[in-house]
């Protein structure tokens, strides 16, 4: 995508295929692509500063294997919210299973997610000075994505006030403020 | 002398990210040829699943014919062991060898006269991926125990940055830089063994 390509057709399918009125893709979708997008401005970032900075390289790595993993998760959670949904519905017998899945994923992004802040407050602090708004804004969607998936886990049918997922979930959105913060902090 | 047949000949490699032995080739060429026994097994242990994958992943034979091409191999090692004129060159002379073995498997394949074949198109790149991996493999090797497990939690196992901290009994938060720190030293070792590794796509100068 080049500059000035932000209607690109590409773009206008993904945006549309959340506008419809279908349940799936939904939130946990979301949460993982906007992780997954923040790790890719990680990547700008630590690819434009690989001359200046020695563990960029290093940090380019992470962030690929980063953004792959949340573009899986995401995948998964279209699917894992469908089978969900059917279950619902009475044509799956196993209920328990598939809605425990559909608060598993969104766990995981949010996990996930955590990981792509930290990775992008590490290179806000680091990487070349012209990138570290980017980087700084990484952290600020990785943060916003794992809140969406841990309130998705939340309001799972499954999970419930003592549930330890409910616990790890707010683990990582606090593991991703924090670093969403010291990401901001180092741009200034 | 001859040295003795290796025993029990597999095509089950040691599957361990974290050797500690790095002992050189030479040296394992040295002690083979002197009929040490152990010796022999690490050598084959260190190279059956570099055999295995040029045999499976260049030649694309099937597991049944790439189990009998892996033998072979291997026995042609003890055989011309003592004439492999540079020890530190072990391995392209595995590869040349296991080359070889392959070839000489097509051209008699199903025939009763050894008919010519051109080496399939596919065996330079898988050759050079194979050679790749292998050296980050041994670079890997050489890296603190730390580094090696915290490198193989990420990349290998998928673990996240809580996990492999709360495993380790590490911040979270620090995991990243010491991971990136780890692939400086691997980075370092890798081009100390070859010369400098270019950024983008990985592709490494020869």
């Amino acid at each position: 995508m080049q500059t000035g390509d932000a209607t690109s057709p590409a773009l206008a399918e993904i945006l549309d295929g959340f506008a419809r009125d279908l349940p799936a893709p939904g939130g946990g979708t979301a949460a993982g692509i906007v992780a997954a997008l923040a790790a890719a401005l990680v990547t700008k970032a630590a690819h434009a500063s690989s001359e200046s900075w020695t563990e960029a390289a290093g940090v380019l790595a992470q962030a690929s294997l980063l953004r792959d993993r949340c573009v899986r998760l995401a995948d998964a959670d279209a699917r894992a919210f469908a089978a969900a949904l059917s279950a619902l519905d009475g044509k799956d017998e196993a209920l328990v299973d598939r809605l425990d899945q559909a608060a598993e994923v969104p766990l995981q992004i949010a996990d996930a997610a955590a990981d792509v802040a930290a990775l992008a407050a590490v290179a806000a602090e680091c990487c070349e000075g012209a990138f570290r708004a980017d980087a700084a804004t990484a952290a600020v969607f990785a943060e916003a994505a794992a809140r969406a998936a841990a309130r998705l886990v939340e309001v799972n049918l499954t999970v419930t006030g003592g549930d330890p997922r409910l616990h790890r979930a707010q683990r990582f959105v606090a593991d991703a403020a924090a670093s969403a913060a010291r990401a901001l902090d180092a741009g200034r | 002398m001859r040295p003795r047949r290796p025993r029990g000949l597999s095509t089950q490699a040691a599957d361990s990210c974290f050797d500690q032995d790095v002992t050189q080739d030479s040296e394992l060429v040295a002690r083979c040829l002197k009929d040490d026994p152990a010796a022999w097994e690490e050598l084959v242990a260190r190279y059956s699943r570099y055999v295995y994958a040029i045999v499976v992943q260049a030649y694309r034979f099937s597991d049944h014919d790439a189990e009998d091409a892996f033998q072979d191999v291997f026995l042609r090692v003890y055989d011309r062991l003592g004439s492999l004129r540079d020890p530190e060159a072990f391995r392209p002379w595995i590869a040349q060898l296991t080359r070889r073995v392959c070839l000489d498997r097509l051209s008699h394949a199903g025939r009763e006269e050894p008919a010519e074949v051109v080496e399939p198109p596919q065996v330079e790149a898988a050759l050079d991926e194979l050679d790749e991996a292998f050296d980050i493999h041994e670079a890997l090797a050489t890296l603190p125990g730390n580094c090696r497990e915290i490198l193989d939690r990420f990349f290998t196992r998928d673990e996240s940055y809580r996990t492999i901290g709360d495993a380790l009994e590490l911040p979270a938060g620090t995991i990243a830089s010491r991971i990136s720190r780890c692939l400086v030293k691997l980075r370092d070792e890798l081009e100390g063994r070859s010369g400098p590794i270019l950024e983008s796509g990985g592709q490494r100068e020869r």
